[in-house]
Parts: C-alpha cells; structure tokens; sequence
C-alpha cells in the first residue's frame, strides 16, 4: 500500500470483484498480479463484495502464489496488503474457490495456505479503498469494477471518499452493462440501486466493458493447461478447472475491464463517445451519447481479438516475479550473505 | 493543596446518586513499536495466560483490555518517504498526516486537547503533558520531520504542540507548589529554607482530619504519605545526581535511573488523578527513533538500531527484554492505581489507561495491528479482561471517538475514524 515518494509508480488499481461465481473475476486478479510483476501497476486494494471468507483466502493464496519467488530480505520485508471483503453470508457454495482451498499435496497438506482465517484478517472495504487512496499519487489510480456496484457505491456515501476519488482516480473501468443494448448483465443486475448511484455519481470518467465484450473474447479453456502449466499447482488454474466442466472457454468482460485499465492507450478495444449510461429497474443499460457525458463503453475491434486474446493468456499466466527489498542497502547485505553461504 | 476523593465530600443524602468520581484519560506512549510476538496473545476473548511481554500485567489480566488490528493511516508514508518514527508519533493523537518539515510543522489538534477544553474546566490543569527524554523542539529527528514531531504527543492547535514536562521536581512543583516552575537559581534559593510542603499545611490538615470518619482518615493519611514520599523520592534523586560525571547534561532533579524516573511520574500522575487535579494526561515514555541504551537491564544498545533487528533472534531477544521492561513499570503504576479506593471502586476503574505505540513491527514500520491496552474501566464502562480483534485497518481514530464519548465529549468523527469502536463497553 506504501510506496516510497519518488518517481511517479505505475497506475495503482483497485480492484473490487465478486470472486467465487464467475471465473472471469480470477483471472482478471491473475492479469493484475502479473502487471504487477512487469511493474505496469500496483495493487492499490482488492475489494470483494461476495460475502464469502473463502474469497477473501483465494484472493490471498493468489497473492502468496504470485509472491512466492521473492525470498530472503525482500521477504522478510514484504507486506501484502489485506484483502477487503464485504460482511454477510455466502451467497452459495462456489466450486472455483472450494477447489483451490481443499487441494492438498501428497502427504494431505493444503497445497496452497491462506493467512486469511477469519473475518477479522479482512479488512472493510470502504476503509481499505479509503487508505489505498490516500497513498497514491493524483489521478494516478483506476478502479477496476467486474461485479455488483455494491461496495462503490458505499464509496460514495462515506464522508470525504467523493472527493477523495476526484483528486486520486483517472478511471473507473467496470465489468457491467450491455452495449449499446441488451439483456440485463449479471453484475448490473445483482445490485440495480448500487449500479445507478455508481454510473449518476461517480466523479470522475467512467468506461464499460459490456457482456457482449467478453462474449466477443472468450478466454480460451486451453491456455489453462499449456499457459499455466509452468507451475504444478497454480491456484487460478485449479479455479478455473472446478468452475465448470472442462474444456470451456470463459467470457472475459472482466479481463477486458482490467486491460483497458492498464494499457488504456494501446488501441485494444474502440471506445463510443461520451454519453450517459442509464439503468432500468430490471438491470438492462442503456447509452444515450451526449458531448457532456462522463460515460463511454468499450467497442471489439475485430482486428484486435487475437491480440487481445494473446494478452490475456500471456499476462494471467505470466510466472511471479521476485521484488527487491525496500532498501538497496538490505539487499547488498543479503546478496553478501549468500555469498558467504556459497563459500562454505 | 489538593485534596483525593473523601468520602466526607459526598453529602449523606445525595451519596447513592452523586457519589461518582470523575472519569480520567491518560496515554502511555511507547516508541519504536514492539516486538508482535510477544505482544499478542493467541486467542481472543477472555483474558489467560498472556505472553512475554505482557507478563507483568498478569495479575491485573481482569482490569484491561487488549486491541487488536487497530490502525494509523496517517502514520504511513502516503507519498512522504522515510519518517515512519516522526510521523507516528505526531499522528498518534492527532490522527493527522503530519506536513514533513523541519520548520513550519503542521498536525493538527490532538483528541486528548479536544477533550481537555471540555472537562478541563473542571481541573486545575486541563491537561498535563509529561515525558522523560528529550523535549527538543527543533531539528531533524527523523529523515526530514521536525523533532516537534517525535518529542510531543499532544497538540493544542495544528501548529503547537504541547513539550512534555521532563523533570519531576518541575512536575511536583507544578502540581503541588506555587503553580509555575522555578528556575534552577531560584529553586536552589528556595533549598536554603525549604521545608516539606506538608509543614506548610499540617495544621490545616489537622483541622481537617478532626471532622473526619476514619475512612476518610485513613485515605487523607495515605494520600499525604504518598505525597511525603514522592518528596524523599525527589531528594534522593537530586542527590543521586550529584555523583554523575558532570561533564553528562543531565537535567536538574531527573533521576538517572530509568525505572525511578518513571516511578516518580507515574506516582505524581497518580496524585493528580486522585486529587482531581487534571483528568487528562500525556506520557510520552521515551521518544521515536530513541536510541536509548538500557543499562539498567544489561542493554548497552541503543533501543532504535535493535528493533532494526532483521529477524535476528538475538537482537529480538533484546528488544523483548526492553519492551518487558517497559511494561514491568507500567504494570507496577496500574497495581498503585488498582490499591486506591474510590468510593465502592478504585482510581483504576475510573480511568482510561491506553498503554500503546504508533508502530506495531517497528522493523518494517508498520502501522497497523499497533500494540494497544485500554487499563481501568473509564468509570464502570469498560467490560475490561478479555482481546477484542477488529478487522484490520479498524482506525485507531475509532477508539479514541469511543473514548471521547466515554469523557462526555461528543464528536461525530475524529482524524479518519469510521465510527465508534464498539465492543468495548458492559452492553
């Protein structure tokens, strides 16, 4: 979450998701701990709004996994941020994120360990996002949306967080809607009243990645078992496999809100003008363009989808990377240190 | 002279409903964080066993409370750099993100001034700011921020801090003497025909004690005895320090010995709860990025480099010891406040202890899960032996808005607080 006040960082996301019924929503946490590792953007926040602890643990083990090559000094240094989740009651058992969390190893340990144990090793996600921000640079955060507007919506309604957000955020990319029309989109329709506040409030530009998008992109099945198979456990790779019969390939509106977040100037999707999305009472969008507007939405661009498609396999399966420690100093000792260990 | 809390105050027909003593605050501040382990138990409700550090509190396990995963935002580097020591400190009451300069210092109003200029008016001192190690209020101690910054705990405007009073004798003059702190000539003047400040006033006491029960007696008896003592304690030191190499600047009237010192603090807060002289205090123990060597435990090193420890056991082991220590003073002021009795309670259950440090591992600088106990009852309030766990990143804040409620001071927010912590009471 801190980060040392020098050169301006790379954009710092926060990344609000409903992990467990959708594996979309995990592999856009896979994509964002890999431009993590290419040091594209930082993970400011992941906020869950599913009231499930088992999300809040994958969403852990994920990180655990991805900072598992970085050891010694820089270990002993490092410290992940807490994830945010949402209190309640699991909507419903999710096979993706149950899978994971039960495979052991040979000798029956737990391949992947969370630290997560119980609510209180979350943290409240208005809070979490709250103290994200206040560390980042001006107009040097995005949201990443992919499911109900629930928590950002709260946003909105804590006291100084409006502001907050007009002075840190650049964008808010959401996973939502159907463009220009549609049927109702899940993460819309799970919370109508969140959504509307969200698209009616939110100060600052607001871009969609509608379902049509990801329908347009599906992640393919079989990059789980080439792409991830570097590693014998990969605890994305399990997810995806337990999330439905395999093979299958994913709908990826949430990889494609995570994408443009990151890499907004690359050309991968078209946007609309500026205009103003409206939600109807059952949950279906609607664009009206306006030169006023804050709103756009992503548009396919044919000739982009096997690139775009390349992206994703390559960022949600890149390998982790080792992270220096915070100071020079400490590494040098440790490198000295090993060297000493080589000698004897 | 003031006077404690008689029981031949409260008049006979009112003493079922007015008989309540005040509620007190007080900050125990401790730097350099401590070392976790040691620290936290591994449980959460009803108070055991509790660990290395915490040891000597065992036996007063019924009459505190441990807080974890509490946070201070505003302590983190936020785009600042370095300055982890100067900005928890002055965040810690403020719940301020400090300004990082080392001249035109900015903060803002620490909750415990907040509350001061309420209940205050009730006090001869709203408040008393007291340390036991440099009061500096100039120069960089900390990569960039102003030793205003690490030498105070508490700020009565976003600009002033309040410097800590060091020096006992200064203390016990203040509270006890003329109001105002002699300057060394004058006291030593003083010296040449001074007398306990219990002759002064012993005929008065006398003519007192014949109009009262031998409760009240007893308590009037004690209380001037342990002031009588804190005396002897003074002249002890004043000597003490007469055989100090004096090529060392040691202030005048500090005893060089750690545990007397805070003993001689902790005895005239002790007083100054009891006689209602504030009910607000400030102890900032020793200051942030203090390198303190602990000689009195066999610890040559400065305290500062060691909590750098690296995880290294042996550097651990010494930061454990001195934290224990810390807390092995702390544990015998909290058995004083607990033996005096107040009505059907003690001084203890009508006050609010927080025992506590702005860092909690103060080998990465981490500001949150800070190290917090909450000691006493605040006046019957606080369902006290047991661990309460909060989510993590609870603001800090949060405490001090149930707090300031506990005081009778309403706030709707304070520094980032999300709300009043809850759990804390008897409901």
């Amino acid at each position: 979450m801190q980060f040392p006040g020098k050169a301006k960082p790379p954009v710092g996301i926060v990344f609000d998701c409903a992990l467990g019924s959708k594996i979309d929503d995990a592999l856009a946490l896979a994509m964002l701990h890999g431009f993590e590792g290419k040091n594209e953007a930082r993970i400011a926040a992941i906020g869950i709004s599913n009231p499930d602890l088992k999300a809040a643990q994958f969403a852990d083990i994920v990180g655990l996994f991805y900072a598992s090559a970085t050891t010694g000094v820089a270990r002993a240094f490092m410290h992940l941020t807490p994830i945010g989740l949402d209190e309640g009651k699991p909507r419903a058992a999710s096979p993706m994120l149950n899978a994971p969390l039960a495979r052991t190893d040979a000798n029956g340990k737990p391949t992947y360990t969370s630290t997560v144990t119980s609510i209180h090793d979350t943290a409240d996600v208005t809070t979490l996002i709250r103290n994200a921000l206040t560390a980042q640079d001006d107009q040097n955060a995005a949201f990443v949306l992919t499911g109900p507007a629930t928590d950002l919506a709260k946003l909105l309604d804590t006291y100084g967080l409006r502001e907050l957000i007009a002075q840190k955020v650049k964008l808010l990319c959401m996973a939502a809607g159907t463009f220009p029309d549609g049927p109702a989109e899940p993460n819309i329709k799970a919370d109508v009243a969140a959504a509307r506040k969200v698209l009616a409030g939110w100060p600052g530009p607001l871009v969609a990645a509608g379902y049509e998008i990801g329908a347009a992109l599906p992640f393919p099945g079989a990059s789980i078992e080439k792409d991830f198979a570097w590693s014998a456990a990969h605890p994305v790779a399990d997810a995806y496999s337990a999330c439905r019969p395999m093979p299958y390939d994913a709908p990826s509106w949430a990889m494609a809100a995570m994408l443009y977040a990151v890499r907004p100037k690359e050309n991968y999707f078209k946007l609309s003008g500026p205009g103003t999305i409206t939600v109807s009472d059952d949950g279906r969008t609607s664009f009206a363009e306006s030169e006023n507007g804050r709103h756009r939405y992503l548009i396919l661009d044919p000739a982009q989808k096997e690139r775009i498609l390349r992206t994703y396999t390559e960022i949600a399966s890149a390998k982790p990377v080792v992270r220096k420690p915070p100071h020079p100093a400490d590494e040098k000792k440790e490198e000295k240190k090993e060297e000493k260990k080589e000698e004897v | 002279m003031a006077l404690p809390f008689l029981e031949a105050m409260v008049p006979a027909m009112a003493a079922t409903r007015a008989a309540k003593p005040p509620v007190r605050m007080a900050f125990v501040y401790v730097p350099n964080g401590i070392i976790m382990n040691g620290w936290n138990p591994d449980y959460e409700g009803k108070l055991g066993a509790l660990p290395r550090i915490l040891k000597p509190l065992e036996p007063f396990r019924e009459d505190i409370l441990l807080l974890g995963n509490l946070t201070h935002n505003a302590g983190r580097a936020l785009l600042d750099g370095a300055g982890d020591h100067g900005r928890c400190s002055a965040s810690y009451l403020t719940g301020v993100h400090p300004r990082k300069t080392l001249v035109d210092i900015q903060a803002g109003v620490s909750f415990d001034q907040i509350v001061a200029k309420q209940v205050g008016a009730h006090t001869r001192f709203p408040s008393l700011e007291l340390g036991m190690e440099d009061a500096r209020q100039a120069g960089d101690c900390d990569s960039g921020y102003s030793c205003a910054y690490t030498n105070n705990l508490a700020w009565e405007s976003e600009t002033q801090p309040l410097p800590p009073v060091l020096d006992p004798r200064a203390l016990f003059e203040r509270l006890f003497g003329k109001g105002q702190t002699l300057t060394p000539e004058a006291r030593a003047r003083e010296n040449l025909y001074r007398r306990s400040i219990l002759d002064f006033v012993s005929d008065d006491t006398r003519k007192l004690e014949a109009d009262l029960g031998p409760t009240d007696r007893r308590k009037l008896d004690e209380y001037l005895s342990s002031i009588r003592e804190i005396e002897r304690q003074i002249e002890r030191a004043e000597k003490d320090n007469a055989q100090i190499d004096p090529h060392m600047e040691k202030p005048y009237g500090v005893p060089a010995d750690f545990a007397e010192h805070f003993k001689l603090m902790t005895d005239m807060m002790t007083v100054a709860f009891q006689s209602d002289l504030t009910r607000v205090i400030t102890f900032l123990v020793t200051h942030e990025g203090t390198s303190r060597p602990y000689r009195e435990i066999d610890i040559p090193d400065g305290h500062h480099p060691l909590t750098h420890h690296r995880n290294q056991p042996d550097l651990i082991e010494k930061v454990t010891q001195i934290n224990s220590y810390h807390v092995r003073q702390f544990a015998a002021w909290i058995a004083k406040m607990k033996s005096i009795k107040e009505g059907d309670s003690t001084l203890l259950d009508n006050c609010m202890i927080v025992y506590g440090a702005g860092l909690s591992d103060g080998n990465r600088h981490l500001h949150e899960d800070l190290p917090t106990l909450v000691a006493g009852r605040g006046g019957n309030y606080i369902n006290s032996g047991r661990r309460i766990v909060y989510r993590r990143e609870t603001p800090m804040c949060n405490l001090f808005l149930a707090m300031m409620d506990r005081m009778g001071v309403h706030a709707e927010r304070f520094g980032d607080s999300t709300g009043s912590l809850d759990g804390l009471d008897l409901a």
